[in-house]
């Protein structure tokens, strides 16, 4: 465990000796917020769209505001320039357990993440969005974002490791981002056209989604919050898994 | 440093296969067999693609091993490969740094993670940056180093936790002439503190200055194996002309080269 505190400290430093990555994470989420509220905020005005209970159609975009924060981690790219420097190479012949050197750059996204996400809901405060389930709930939203940011790192991490190029890493992230967009983000499943309805269902990140938005438009929703928290989970099992047996296996 | 009696490095029967697309296999390396002593600066020449960094990888637990089995200070790199990490110290072709650390902070992170409390790996990182005289650029981030001085860093680095053997994969590669004599010195000293040295090299010059025995791998196979006197002594009898050879005569006539092939396969064109 030491190592992996280690490793994520120095991933820590790292980025932030890359601030123009940390502002662009940033930016462009909160720029999409912008932009969506401004084209669909007259559409869904707060009196009369039950959905948004009371609130702004910000409020209602938050949720892909964060999880757009959340997917643009560096660790992916900063791994993988670090294979195509020789330096991880230098880290494998060290010895320390293999699960370290794949862990301590998540253990430095969710940090990373927690400070972006809460930033980003400061941000939105100011421009009427709360947070209707107070500050637990708050504390509950950066959680699953930071989760959500350490699940979508350790995914790309993968192809990092299997492709061992920038070039393939960065365009495997067009693979996952559709993801984000196949869901209820606009308005609410049950008001999606039917193959768009079927997409949002089968589609994981939907109920992540779904779990954010209640802890901002609505009281605690357990029901919905543990479903959130439950596929965040069982991603995370999965992405845990494979990325310990590609490191294991990496030659 | 804990002394191991018996080699250093020992390979016996070294194969590395790599299967590529169409299950295509290539034969890396065939069967290598080698013992260096405890002590000794030993060079690992050879061609391009002759085999020489595979060899190296393998050795550092880097690559599996296809078959054939390999110890280093005593340590079954197969069975025990965290055990054999602990005694090697690695610096590989390119000088694998974090471009984003400075060159204090990587040999602190080097030592806390080979065990070191963080106080005695502060003490190490300062002693090492004398040692390689990177002092004055202790506190700067590695990426703006000059490539002489990421070489001794990452050398540095490989030397934190006072390892038995040390295996350098052309550590003067692209250094100016002032650079490589710095990284020789600093060897000839780290070998007089009871290191054993495994070098691989493309410069025949550096082999003859360090080495205390040479072997040429060539096609994945060990061809030649000696000291360089003896190397030389040996071409000098098979070819009976009385003068002395070189140790790239030696090498062009282990590795069944011509001068005018290894310069580029030159062919003689009529009109």
């Amino acid at each position: 465990m030491n190592a992996t505190i280690m490793l994520g400290k120095r991933a820590l430093r790292e980025a932030v000796r890359q601030p123009d990555a940390l502002f662009m994470t940033m930016f462009i989420p909160i720029f999409f917020l912008i932009v969506n509220t401004g084209q669909a905020a007259e559409l869904f005005p707060s009196g009369s769209t039950d959905f948004l209970n009371g609130q702004g159609y910000g409020a209602f975009q938050l949720p892909i505001t964060l999880l757009l924060a959340a997917s643009f981690g560096m660790a992916a790219l900063f791994l993988v320039e670090e294979i195509e420097g020789g330096y991880f190479d230098k880290l494998r012949a060290i010895p320390i357990p293999r699960y370290a050197m794949v862990l301590g750059r998540l253990v430095a996204e969710g940090a990373k993440c927690i400070v972006i996400a809460s930033l980003i809901v400061l941000i939105a405060l100011p421009f009427g969005i709360t947070i209707a389930s107070g500050f637990f709930g708050f504390l509950l939203l950066i959680g699953l974002t930071a989760l959500w940011g350490v699940v979508y790192a350790g995914f790309m991490q993968l192809i990092a490791l299997k492709s061992r190029s920038a070039a393939a890493t960065n365009s495997g992230g067009l693979i996952f981002f559709p993801l984000l967009f196949l869901t209820p983000n606009f308005v609410p499943r049950d008001m999606l056209t039917e193959p768009m309805e079927v997409a949002a269902t089968v589609n994981p990140v939907t109920y992540l989604m779904e779990a954010m938005r209640s802890l901002i438009l609505d009281d605690l929703d357990w029901e919905k919050i543990l479903t959130g928290f439950g596929v965040v989970a069982a991603l995370g099992v999965v992405m845990l898994v494979l990325n310990v047996r590609m490191i294991k296996r990496y030659d | 440093m804990n002394e191991t009696s018996g080699p250093a490095v020992l390979a016996e029967g070294l194969v590395k296969h790599y299967t590529g697309r169409g299950d295509a296999t290539v034969e890396a390396v065939r069967g290598v067999d080698l013992e260096v002593s405890s002590g000794e600066i030993f060079g690992f020449l050879g061609p391009n693609g002759a085999g020489k960094s595979t060899t190296v990888r393998m050795l550092t637990t880097l690559l599996t091993i296809t078959s054939g089995r390999a110890e280093v200070a005593g340590v079954d790199i197969a069975r025990d490969p965290d055990g054999a990490r602990r005694r090697i110290g690695v610096a590989l072709q390119e000088a694998g740094l974090d471009p984003r650390q400075t060159g204090r902070e990587l040999l602190v992170l080097h030592g806390r993670l080979f065990g070191l409390s963080a106080s005695a790996a502060a003490e190490r990182a300062q002693e090492l940056l004398a040692l390689v005289d990177i002092e004055d650029a202790a506190d700067r981030v590695t990426k703006g180093y000059s490539g002489g001085m990421k070489r001794r860093l990452d050398l540095a680095a490989a030397l934190v936790h006072e390892p038995e053997v040390l295996f350098l994969d052309e550590p003067t590669t692209g250094l100016d002439p002032a650079s490589r004599l710095t990284v020789w010195e600093e060897l000839r000293r780290i070998n007089g503190h009871g290191t054993t040295i495994f070098l691989t090299t493309q410069y025949l010059e550096e082999a003859d200055q360090l080495c205390n025995r040479i072997a040429i791998i060539d096609g994945g196979l060990i061809v030649r194996e000696g000291t360089p006197a003896a190397l030389k002594a040996d071409l000098r009898e098979r070819r009976g002309d009385g003068m002395e050879p070189t140790l790239d005569e030696v090498f062009l006539d282990a590795t069944g080269r011509t001068r005018a092939r290894a310069a580029g396969e030159v062919q003689e064109v009529t009109a």
